[in-house]
């Protein structure tokens, strides 16, 4: 088993992963545009695997448009019974997600 | 300063499609067409596939059902966009490499919206897309606000709201 803190999406790489529990995280941030601190919600998987191999890690994602494509799969955490290809591209206000859901056989 | 964006049409995609087709592979955000053949050579597979990306068309969604693929698009403003979208979208699927693996199977249009109309209805059938209506309480919801969002008495009150929000110091 691989242990790592986050998964790091690379531009345009796909990581397929499955999640077994979430939470929704206050986290303080320094907007890169202003400098200033600010407070986000972030929405954060614990993952058990990427790409195939058994992990314990987790994914966690400030982007309100991603976050919304999961939000049906959070409230019966019915994410368990799929697993989850995102591929991010772009940068900062342009940042797009892919999210191919796949359900677990 | 307080978030004013909402991301209707993307919960309603995501909402619409994992109660109707949740036993299907489904893709949303899914870019189409061609990617340069001279930049696979070039860059690698992954490498041209992320570098082309932002100039690609993207389809809200795309559901891989055993015998055809289903192209959604879903809208609650804007409906005939999302139906001219469409066909457009369709004629892409065929060039789409990162879809190869799924080929060959019919490509089938979807729109998905939470209103329909008697225009509509004859335009989408003129090209051949069929109408899905998903209309759960949060869109009327959000439809009432739009429709209020313009009168003095919403842009008070909302002003107030987005005030005390600041004062309180919620984001």
């Amino acid at each position: 088993m691989v242990l790592q803190n986050y998964v790091e999406l690379s531009d345009g790489v796909p990581a397929r992963m499955h999640f077994y529990d979430h939470a929704i995280v206050r986290k303080t941030i320094t907007d890169p545009t202003t400098g200033k601190p600010s407070a986000r919600n972030a929405l954060v998987f614990d993952c058990d695997q990427v790409n195939g191999q058994e992990v314990e890690t987790k994914f966690s994602t400030m982007s309100e448009k991603l976050a919304g494509l999961f939000q049906p799969y959070l409230a019966d955490k019915s994410y368990v019974n799929y697993e989850f290809v995102v591929t991010a591209s772009g940068e900062g206000f342009r940042r797009t997600f892919t999210l191919q859901a796949i359900p677990k056989r | 300063m307080a978030r004013k964006s909402r991301q209707v049409e993307t919960r309603m995609i995501a909402e619409y499609l994992k109660a109707n087709y949740p036993a299907f592979p489904q893709i949303l955000n899914v870019p189409l067409g061609p990617v340069s053949e001279d930049l696979m050579r070039q860059e690698g597979y992954k490498r041209a596939i992320g570098m082309a990306r932002p100039f690609r068309p993207m389809a809200d969604a795309l559901v891989i059902l055993p015998n055809y693929f289903l192209l959604v698009e879903a809208k609650v403003w804007n409906v005939v966009n999302g139906l001219a979208k469409l066909p457009l979208y369709k004629s892409l699927v065929p060039h789409t490499p990162e879809l190869k693996a799924y080929f060959p199977r019919e490509v089938i249009m979807q729109l998905v919206v939470a209103w329909t109309n008697p225009s509509l209805e004859i335009m989408a059938r003129e090209a051949g897309v069929s109408l899905k209506v998903y209309r759960p309480p949060w869109i009327e919801e959000v439809a009432e606000s739009m429709h209020k969002y313009w009168t003095k008495e919403y842009r008070e009150r909302r002003e107030s709201v987005m005030k005390m929000r600041e004062i309180v110091g919620l984001e």
